[in-house]
């Protein structure tokens, strides 16, 4: 596993610097190397490929989820099968729609997916309350409107009829956040796969070429998110992504991510794993209300996911880098957990105190780095 | 994954991409290759010695790989079994309940056709083929083992058999060819004493043999040990001992705890050693499996990786190793040819030890002197099973999962069921309200032979339709849910819903018999499979009476056949007002096993019940007197439901003792209330002389006096009927109650709430057993604060001593004061208490310079007793309020928490009246005093002490008035 996650490690360094001046390449650079490796394995077994696709379900699986034999690196953790429904899913007539709490990797997973799929991660259509249907469809350049009036010139195609016209996934990220009659429109496209544009005349149309189908990421309980109409929810096949529950493994989580955030642990201050473990810790008792040995916890709303977790990690680092002495510790972690995963919630604080109260006071009698943690909150989260 | 680039991975194509059936073609035309074994897996596995190379041309059969690179154990084992397969010994390495292994059984009974058939189970089920071979015997059936004495409960061990199950399949097709069928395993009996089979059966000095072997099976407490892979369990088992499922003779801990087979099923993407069975075997196809040289080859190869995860020093310890030893003596004297069927896990070592190969030493040198010598006989029966029961998912480690799946398997002869069962699935979701369309189904039946292709499976298998299904039929985040009408109907499906049978003259322990009779007899269904529920009137239908009799009978075995659902629940002393009462009852095969277990307890429904009451008297005798007399009314109240009432002198007599013995109160109330209800309940519970004609009286319509035998005086001995003996008991109990009353009065402050209610629960139950004796107000409805122990005629009856020591106690100045409030307050609602008297002593209590705690005490006990007196007495009101009025604020805050909840006591509408009152009073509104205020004790604290400071600083300023009237 070491020698693993150090190549890796490697790895992304140098398609980070490869693809110098972008904080962060669309999967399809990142992996560009996997990707080619895998097209290979394709041709040399004449492996049959889906209509539209770059890879044949097996490779997209093993882009997933790793092939050692293949030399290629496992991204997903946790739901090996949950890949395979995804991967057969996408090969039908309906979309693929991920939903699950926020931080469950939803997106990376289907950002992985396309770049498998479709050698393309970048169709997107980011769901907010402002997106409207120009968005899902298509609008117009306006300047060349008035010149021109409606012709394909002057047309502005959304990702999604990009997407149909190239044979490609398109990912539609927090459909939910998305007004209903919005979303709606994805129904007739899914469902005929051809969009209208009575613009350009009476039979004008783009038809979706074999390759298209839509991803979306949706969370059905956060605040904020609207519902999924029935005719929509029938268009899709629904994956639930659930949060990573392995202490250990969320642990080499938060490290491999923390690597690709900062750089590999030389360049910046190491985050020892006893601090990691503590932080961890923390995110699993306070996300599932019970401590490990089977006291309950005070459940925070904020969701504690583990990107929440890293973003916790990585706010330590640099507060270690350029405030502290470079040490990253437990009070650190602490300060940070205040800030970043509890968003100022009054209630949520008050879950926090009581936590620190009852479980980390205990563990601070014996434990040097719950010590720290519990002296940095004492302080801070009064 | 393909070969050609794997380097110096080896091929251990256990799959099966075999000559004889042709290689199984994925759709991206890959073979069944998934199934290479990666070369350092093995070694992990403890598989030394290995200098093969790895790159082997597609295998003649899919074993032959694992052998030429595997150890040099695996191939000479290999070639073991070849060889004596020439001998006329064929060894059938099955899991169990695999239809794979089941097809190839009866391919190789109908192709060899052995003269000797021997299967693994223990030798003394033998005796039960006639029955198992009997017509009008259909599986699931299990053969059920007692332990020797049958003394422990939760001892009984199962050998359950599906249709689908090899051994199963091998009974009949061996019966149909006309073989020798002997079950060839260590008797049950043996397997709890493991440690007799080494003394004998290694000569001295013998070195096959690990000497720490001995010693472990000496050991007091050998590991918890269970039957690897099908064999016949030995020895106590998993958790759960009041579980008789939890003993399975065909557990598979040791498949499942394997490295080697958990790291092949990770190779293979396979989540676990479940999905790895069925992607190399389950999904083969009918012809593939026939070929069963080649199948059982590559079971014995599947197993042989977990076996070698193990070392002798285990197996020994858990009797493996004396299990094979048997197995291969058996397969060595019988007749040949014959075909050995046992579970994989074995296979190896019986093979060494057959072939006499140096590994085999340990096993053979456990073969005794004089060999085995007759087959061992011993008690065992044959019960009826069901899927419920057989499923591994349920936790029972019983084999495969989802039994209902693998009997679709084996009926349809083939693996292409995946769209049947999803059909099957959408149409019980549907019954449940989740509606699943055709298109989904059809999209469902795409997505699991996609899936099966993705994961290389030539059909989709159990896993690739559960996927399926979570894909397709789920629309929405919450997944299938085990209680969502999905999860229950994938349960439905997957886990099955047959129930065997077992021929009628079967031989059933007698107390099964008698259990079946007395159910049949009182007209309850028997060949249910779903629970039924039976409405019963035990109190005008003597039919009922029956019926309920027998099901409280069998709910006293604790044998899970019935549960009361409503009604009277005399035992506990519920709902004794009811009429009707509604059971649920299901004659399962866990009821017949349970029964079975039982019946070292008594031939009869009866017997065994009275055993049971007998060994609950010597538990209460072993906990001594505390709380003891609730405890033995509780034995009276069962022994009466089930209408033991042969046994009810026994019983009341030993209550009497404890009667004598018992200090504690609450626990003799409770008991006496108890009795009382019995004796309300008695015609229904057939305690008394059957009435003629319907019975339509309740107890109060019914003068005491009117009853054989007469109540009116208790202790006259002779000629009485259960209830009257009741009827004494509750006096007694009374008279002992009353004696107890004083200790009452003497509790500190923590106990005070519980002799309180004690004391009140003493009071009702005088009120109540006055009118049991004909009281003059017999015919009152037993709610309300009627007049009750004051009218009771002076001395006469039990519960005027009660009375009379209440009435002591609550003028006693040194007694607890919340008792002393309570006993206060109920005389005041009895009458026997003027309100004057009431007011003033209230009023005394709460004086000021009177301790504010005591005070607040003895307020509460009058508020937990009769909390309306408040609204009902303004003096009383008056009192109160000024005696709070008058508290300083410290005091006042000490006491408040003592305070709110003496009040909690009012009812709802109680409270807003009196709000009205203080509202009245200090010239607010009642809406601002009757809130429900959401803070804590911290806001309020901090709240009162701003409000302190406030006034203060008024007070200092020269504008206390300001403040609001308080001090």
């Amino acid at each position: 596993m070491t020698t693993e996650t150090t190549t890796e490690a490697t790895e992304k360094t140098g398609t980070r610097a490869d693809a110098a001046g972008e904080q962060r390449p669309p999967a399809e650079a990142r992996y560009a190397d996997e990707l080619a490796k895998l097209a290979a394995w394709d041709a040399e077994r004449g492996a049959e490929l889906p209509p539209g696709w770059r890879l044949s379900p097996r490779a997209v699986r093993a882009f997933v989820v790793g092939d050692e034999q293949l030399g290629v690196s496992r991204k997903f953790y946790g739901d090996d099968p949950l890949v395979d429904r995804a991967v057969v899913a996408l090969m039908g007539r309906q979309g693929l729609m991920l939903v699950g709490e926020p931080g469950t990797a939803k997106s990376m997973l289907s950002e992985l997916l396309s770049a498998a799929v479709s050698g393309t991660s970048t169709l997107t259509v980011q769901g907010t309350a402002a997106t409207t249907e120009d968005h899902v469809r298509y609008s117009w350049n306006y300047a060349l409107l008035v010149s021109e009036g409606p012709t394909q010139r002057s047309l502005v195609p959304s990702p999604v009829m990009t997407g149909m016209r190239a044979g490609s996934l398109v990912r539609f990220e927090e459909i939910t956040r998305c007004a209903p009659e919005i979303q709606d429109t994805l129904v007739s496209i899914l469902s005929e796969k051809q969009l209208m544009v009575p613009e350009l005349g009476p039979d004008a149309r783009e038809a979706a070429r074999p390759g298209f189908n839509v991803i979306a990421t949706a969370n059905l309980k956060d605040r904020g998110v609207h519902e999924m109409s029935a005719a929509l929810k029938r268009r899709f096949s629904f994956e639930t992504v659930a949060p990573v529950r392995d202490r250990d493994f969320e642990i080499e989580l938060v490290e491999r991510q923390l690597a690709a955030e900062l750089g590999a642990p030389g360049d910046r201050p190491a985050v020892p794993r006893d601090v990691l473990e503590v932080l961890v810790t923390v995110f699993q008792e306070l996300r599932s209300g019970t401590t490990r040995d089977g006291a309950p916890v005070k459940r925070p709303e904020t969701v504690m996911s583990t990107a929440e977790a890293v973003n916790v990690a990585v706010a330590a680092s640099l507060e270690a880098r350029y405030l502290g002495d470079g040490r990253v510790t437990a009070a650190e972690v602490a300060r940070q957990v205040a800030g970043v995963a509890l968003k100022g919630d009054e209630e949520d604080a008050r879950r926090l105190r009581h936590y620190v109260d009852n479980v980390v006071r205990e563990r601070a009698r014996k434990d040097k780095g719950w010590k720290a943690f519990f002296d940095a909150a004492e302080v801070l989260w009064r | 994954m393909t070969t050609d680039t794997q380097g110096p991975r080896a091929r251990a194509a256990i799959a099966g991409t075999n000559a004889t059936e042709g290689r199984r073609i994925g759709p991206d035309g890959a073979g069944l290759d998934g199934a290479e074994l990666d070369r350092a897996e093995l070694d992990r596995a403890d598989v030394t010695g290995t200098d093969a190379t790895a790159d082997a041309a597609a295998p003649e059969r899919g074993l032959r790989a694992v052998w030429e690179l595997a150890p040099d154990r695996l191939r000479r084992a290999a070639a073991a079994v070849e060889e004596l397969r020439e001998r006329g010994v064929h060894l059938a390495p099955v899991r169990h309940h695999s239809p794979a292994c089941a097809v190839a059984v009866r391919r190789a009974i109908e192709e060899l056709r052995p003269a000797t058939v021997l299967i693994e189970g223990p030798e003394e089920y033998t005796r039960l083929l006639p029955e198992l071979l009997h017509e009008d015997t259909r599986p699931p059936v299990a053969l059920l083992s007692l332990p020797e004495g049958h003394g422990s409960p939760g001892g009984a061990s199962f050998y359950p058999l599906a249709s689908f199950s090899p051994e199963w399949v091998a009974l009949r097709t061996a019966s149909e060819t006309g073989a020798v069928i002997r079950f060839c395993d260590r008797p049950s009996a043996e397997r709890d004493r493991p440690t007799t089979a080494p003394a004998t059966a290694v000569a001295p000095g013998d070195g096959g043999i690990p000497a720490p072997t001995a010693e472990r099976h000496d050991a007091p407490d050998p590991a918890p040990a269970v039957g690897p892979d099908g064999g016949p369990a030995i020895g106590p088992e998993t958790p759960a001992e009041h579980d008789p499922f939890a003993r399975t003779l065909m557990s598979e801990r040791y498949l499942a705890h394997s490295r080697s087979v958990a790291a092949l099923a990770r190779r293979l993407g396979c989540r676990d050693h479940d999905e790895l069975w069925d992607h190399l075997f389950e999904t083969r196809s009918p012809a593939g499996l026939a070929d069963w040289r080649t199948t059982f080859d590559d079971v014995f190869a599947w197993a042989a990786l977990s076996r070698l995860d193990y070392e002798d020093e285990v197996l020994a310890a858990d009797g493996s190793l004396d299990r094979e030893a048997r197995m291969s003596a058996r397969a060595a004297e019988a007749a040949g040819p014959v075909l050995v069927v046992t579970g994989a896990f074995h296979t190896l070592a019986i093979a060494e030890a057959l072939a006499g190969l140096p590994e085999g030493e340990p096993v053979r040198g456990r073969w005794p002197e004089g060999g085995y010598g007759p087959q061992a006989t011993g008690d065992a029966w044959l019960i009826r099973y069901d899927h419920e029961r057989l499923d591994g998912l349920r936790g029972y480690g019983a084999g495969m999962p989802s039994p209902g799946f693998y009997e679709r398997l084996h009926a349809a002869g083939g693996p292409g069921i995946a769209t049947q069962v999803l059909v099957d699935v959408a149409r019980a979701a549907g019954e449940r309200g989740h509606q699943v369309s055709t298109p989904q189904v059809a999209a469902a039946a795409v997505a699991a032979s996609r899936l099966a292709d993705l994961r290389m499976r030539p059909h989709p298998g159990r896993t690739d339709v559960l996927d399926a299904i979570t894909s397709c039929f789920v629309t929405d985040d919450g997944g299938i849910g085990p209680e969502r009408p999905l999860g229950l109907a994938i349960a439905e499906v997957f886990g099955g819903r047959e129930v065997g049978r077992v021929p009628s003259g079967a031989a059933v322990p007698p107390l099964v018999r008698d259990a079946r009779e007395r159910v049949r007899a009182v007209g309850l269904d028997i060949d249910a499979t779903v629970p039924r529920t039976a409405r019963l009137d035990a109190r005008r239908t003597p039919a009922h009476r029956a019926r309920r009799q027998v099901l409280a009978l069998l709910d006293l075995l604790d044998c899970g056949f019935g549960r009361q659902v409503t009604g009277p629940d005399h035992v506990a002393g519920r709902g004794l007002g009811l009429i009707g009462e509604e059971w649920e009852y299901c004659w399962t095969p866990v009821v017949e096993a349970r029964l079975v277990e039982l019946s070292h307890l008594g031939a009869t429904v009866e017997a065994a019940a009275v055993t049971v009451l007998r060994q609950a008297e010597e538990g209460l005798r072993e906990a001594g007197a505390q709380a003891a007399a609730d405890g033995a009314a509780t034995l009276v109240a069962r022994a009466a439901v089930v209408g033991l009432t042969a046994h009810l002198p026994r019983l009341v007599d030993l209550l009497a003792r404890t009667l004598d013995t018992d200090r504690d109160l609450g626990s003799v109330v409770a008991g006496a209330r108890r009795l009382l209800g019995l004796w309300r309940s008695r015609v229904e519970l057939g305690l008394v002389a059957a009435p003629d004609g319907p019975d339509d009286t309740t107890w109060d319509e019914r003068p005491a006096s009117a009853l054989p035998g007469g109540t009116t005086r208790p202790d006259e001995p002779g000629g009485r009927s259960p209830a009257d003996e009741l009827l004494a008991l509750v006096a007694q109990a009374l008279a002992t109650a009353a004696y107890l009353v004083a200790d009452v009065g003497r509790v500190g402050p923590d106990d005070e709430e519980a002799a309180v209610a004690s004391v009140l629960e003493l009071r009702a139950l005088a009120r109540d057993a006055n009118r049991a004796w004909g009281g003059d107000d017999a015919a009152r409805p037993p709610t309300g604060h009627g007049p009750g122990v004051r009218n009771v005629a002076a001395g006469q009856e039990p519960a005027s001593a009660v009375a009379r020591e209440l009435a002591r106690l609550r003028d006693d100045e040194g007694a607890a004061p919340a008792v002393r409030g309570a006993l206060l307050a109920v005389g005041a609602v009895d009458g026997d208490v003027p309100d004057d008297v009431l007011v003033a002593r209230v009023r005394g209590a709460l004086r000021p310079g009177a301790d504010p705690a005591l005070a607040v005490r003895f307020l509460g006990g009058v508020l937990r007793a009769a909390p309306d007196l408040l609204l009902h007495t303004p003096e009383l009101f008056d009192a109160v309020d000024g005696a709070i009025r008058d508290l300083t604020p410290d005091a006042f805050l000490a006491v408040l928490p003592d305070l709110r909840r003496g009040f909690t006591w009012l009812r709802p509408t109680e409270t807003h009246r009196l709000a009205e009152r203080v509202a009245e009073r200090t010239g607010s509104r009642a809406a601002d005093v009757d809130v429900r205020v959401r803070i804590d004790e911290n806001d309020l604290a901090a709240g009162l002490a701003v409000e302190r400071e406030l006034a203060a600083v008024l007070a200092r300023d020269g504008l206390a008035h300001w403040s609001g009237g308080h001090s």
